[in-house]
């Protein structure tokens, strides 16, 4: 049974008190996305077409089979083949989009500071590299988690580095040459978006990635956010523009062609941006 | 909401109005102040409000206030509201004796694919203004004669106006339209305003602006009284009426009601249920005849539910408890409940509405208080002036407009608690009370 109610009251505390704080505010969670609208839409769409293809496709298949047993076969070849290079190709496109996890697997292991997963790290990145197999049995005689990114630093950052910065230089002086050339601005802007993309991927494959269509549209999303800190290095993306156009004959260009020179030096900072995308080490010793 | 949602992706930015309705005292400045700080500290990224944060799932968000432009009305002084909550000892805002407009432009970005789309961009516009005032908006729908008559009924059981009304049966029939007589019964009511709502603690008194004149003179159309007879007299008064009437549609309804997206009802329940009986039934009474006169304020011909669905008029109301932090968190369902129950209207299908208690700015916190033998969830603050802490139970909340053995108990008075300390001097949001919860409800189909 309920008891009477409690009478309201207000009482004053004896002790002086300060003013009162705020409790620290929580973190909100935020809800895991999920798949949006759009995705939903382009899963449908997909699945739509490529279930009613291969719907299609077998029925088709059946039917070459009613007539003859040899014709059913071939349909059923071609068929097998046709879906096979698709497979191949979503394959080698999903495989480019997810090599780009493991450079943020790599990178959290060089970054972690235990010296086991440093040099687990260390190893699965030469490992990805064209040329990493020959450092590997000078990686094995490391114990020390400094030494292994000394040595990553010295003999292949620096060298992928190099040889990124040489990439942009020769994008940088084709983008120039052909804006020069090129009578039409709208042309100009579908030349250096091509010559881009293009390097972005070169750099890629330059660090082990080899990024399909997918893997290209979410590294040039991974460039466009690295390109913020590439712009501290503002000095050397100068003097590298300009020793790319040190040519008298480009030089001379230059003061006719009015915004050749910023495509061509937004090629050196695209190439800088994509190194630091593709490259693992972390950005303060790189 | 679809419409909403496909409207956010055309790169054109929208306005929404939020009318805030809210008696004198019911807490609308220290709300607009709270939630323009807390919206500013969540666009820098600050985890002012979780609720709007957890709805935006990573996407987006950015604040700033509107440029000034060349707006006809004030800005809200969001600066210097802050800085006097923030400064030691902190001070509340004053009675709001003019009309302010607070603008916020909202950058709210799109998920998935979309967010290559460029942001969705929402200016945000809420009134501030004398809480007297909103009494003035009932009076667009009536003309002078059914006011006076129903004022006069009223004032007929009241003991304050025994003067008045002797006043008013002095006054021969037929009286002549003499400014004298005009300007004597208007003194008198506007004495009677005052001590209705000083000693009586009523809420629904009007005009407003009687109780809380505008800046500067006064135009001589304010000079009028409520009266029921007839004669050149009755002429001059309903003139000044009819005047008093078209610079409120002018000054209030035009541009913060006219074009009213969300609506908040806003309510000092707290204090309506300390203020007695006939001081509750009066504030709700109050309340519900505004709500009702912004009903009839939408823009469109169409049915209600129809454009409620379209995305037309009012579609959201929040009816929202104010300084709920004067009462323990396990009190605050019954507070919100509360808020709905005693505002209750013909709600069109279509529309959303949903009930809430907040405080604009923290003071408290929950304390478990033993009385009488039986704990109780009772509030803590620093009471101002004292530097000393206080402990409230005001007593039990009801969930619904309380029958007569409630009042039979009569409800403490809300102690003067000192606001909580600002974090980072108000630039990291204000400490509150459901207020993340209020705005996303407001803006669900926006955020």
């Amino acid at each position: 049974m309920k008891g009477p109610p409690v009478a309201p009251r207000f009482e004053l505390e004896d002790r002086p008190m300060a003013r009162m704080e705020p409790e620290p505010l929580p973190v909100a969670e935020e809800p895991r996305g999920g798949m949006g609208s759009a995705a939903l839409l382009a899963s449908g769409v997909a699945v739509l077409v490529l279930g009613l293809a291969v719907l299609g496709v077998a029925n088709f298949v059946a039917d070459q089979f009613a007539r003859s047993a040899v014709l059913g076969w071939v349909t059923l070849g071609v068929a097998a083949t046709g879906f096979g290079l698709l497979g191949a190709g979503v394959r080698r496109e999903l495989k480019g989009l997810f090599a780009l996890t493991t450079v943020d697997r790599i990178r959290a292991g060089l970054e972690s500071g235990e010296p086991r997963r440093i040099a687990a790290a260390a190893r699965a990145w030469l490992e990805e590299l064209p040329d990493g197999a020959t450092l590997l049995p000078t990686l094995r005689t490391l114990n020390d988690p400094d030494a292994v990114l000394a040595l990553l630093q010295a003999r292949v950052a620096t060298e992928l580095q190099q040889r990124a910065d040489a990439l942009g230089r020769t994008a940088a002086m084709q983008v120039f040459a052909a804006t020069a050339a090129v009578p039409s601005p709208a042309l100009d802007a579908l030349l250096v978006g091509w010559r881009g993309a293009r390097l972005v991927r070169q750099i890629a494959e330059l660090h082990g990635l080899r990024p399909g269509l997918l893997g290209t549209l979410a590294l040039l999303r991974r460039t466009a956010m690295a390109a913020a800190g590439v712009a501290a290095t503002e000095a050397a993306i100068n003097a590298a523009a300009r020793a790319a156009l040190s040519n008298p004959l480009l030089q001379h260009l230059a003061g006719d062609v009015a915004g050749a020179g910023v495509a061509a030096r937004r090629m050196v900072v695209l190439a800088r941006a994509a190194a630091a995308a593709c490259n693992p080490l972390p950005p303060a010793r790189t | 909401m679809w419409l909403s949602a496909v409207r956010g992706l055309v790169p054109v930015r929208r306005t929404l109005r939020i009318g805030v309705t809210g008696l004198a005292r019911s807490g609308k400045t220290v709300l607009l102040t709270s939630l323009a700080a807390n919206l500013l500290a969540a666009g820098a990224g600050l985890p002012a409000l979780p609720a709007v944060t957890a709805r935006l799932a990573g996407r987006g968000f950015r604040v700033a206030p509107a440029p000034g432009g060349a707006a006809d009305l004030p800005r809200f002084d969001t600066t210097s509201q802050l800085a006097a909550l923030a400064r030691d000892p902190p001070a509340w805002p004053g009675r709001t004796r003019a009309v302010s407009m607070l603008e916020l432009d909202l950058e709210i970005g799109h998920a998935g694919l979309l967010a290559a789309l460029p942001p969705q961009r929402v200016r945000l516009q809420i009134l501030d203004y004398p809480g007297e005032w909103l009494l003035d908006l009932p009076l667009l729908g009536l003309g002078f004669g059914a006011w006076s008559a129903g004022l006069l009924r009223r004032l007929e059981k009241r003991q304050e106006a025994t003067e008045f009304l002797g006043f008013m049966r002095a006054i021969p029939a037929r009286p002549a339209a003499d400014d004298a007589l005009a300007r004597s019964g208007h003194r008198r009511y506007r004495v009677l305003l005052r001590s209705l709502r000083d000693e009586a603690g009523l809420s629904a008194l009007q005009p407003g602006r009687f109780l809380m004149p505008p800046p500067g003179g006064e135009p001589p159309w304010m000079e009028f009284f409520p009266f029921a007879g007839e004669g050149p007299l009755a002429d001059l008064l309903r003139a000044r009426y009819d005047a008093y009437v078209a610079d409120v549609r002018a000054q209030l309804m035009a541009p913060a009601f006219g074009q009213v997206d969300r609506l908040v009802v806003l309510v000092d329940l707290l204090s309506a249920l300390h203020a007695g009986q006939a001081a509750f039934a009066d504030a709700t009474a109050a309340l519900g005849e505004v709500a009702e006169a912004l009903r009839w304020s939408g823009p469109t011909l169409l049915p209600d539910w129809l454009a409620a669905i379209l995305g037309f008029g009012i579609t959201r109301v929040a009816f929202a408890a104010s300084k709920a932090d004067h009462v323990a968190e396990r009190q605050r369902g019954n507070l919100a409940a509360l808020a709905a129950a005693v505002t209750r209207l013909p709600m069109p299908r279509g529309l959303a509405t949903a009930a809430f208690a907040v405080a604009g700015v923290r003071c408290t916190e929950d304390v478990v208080w033993t009385l009488d033998g039986h704990p109780v969830s009772a509030v803590r603050g620093r009471v101002v002036g004292a530097e000393r802490a206080g402990r409230s139970w005001p007593g039990e909340v009801p969930d619904k407009p309380p029958g007569p053995e409630f009042w039979a108990h009569p409800f403490l008075a809300l102690p003067d608690f000192e606001p909580m300390r600002l974090p980072l001097g108000g630039k990291g949001g204000v400490p509150n009370v459901n207020l993340d919860a209020l705005l996303a409800f407001l803006l669900e189909d926006v955020l």
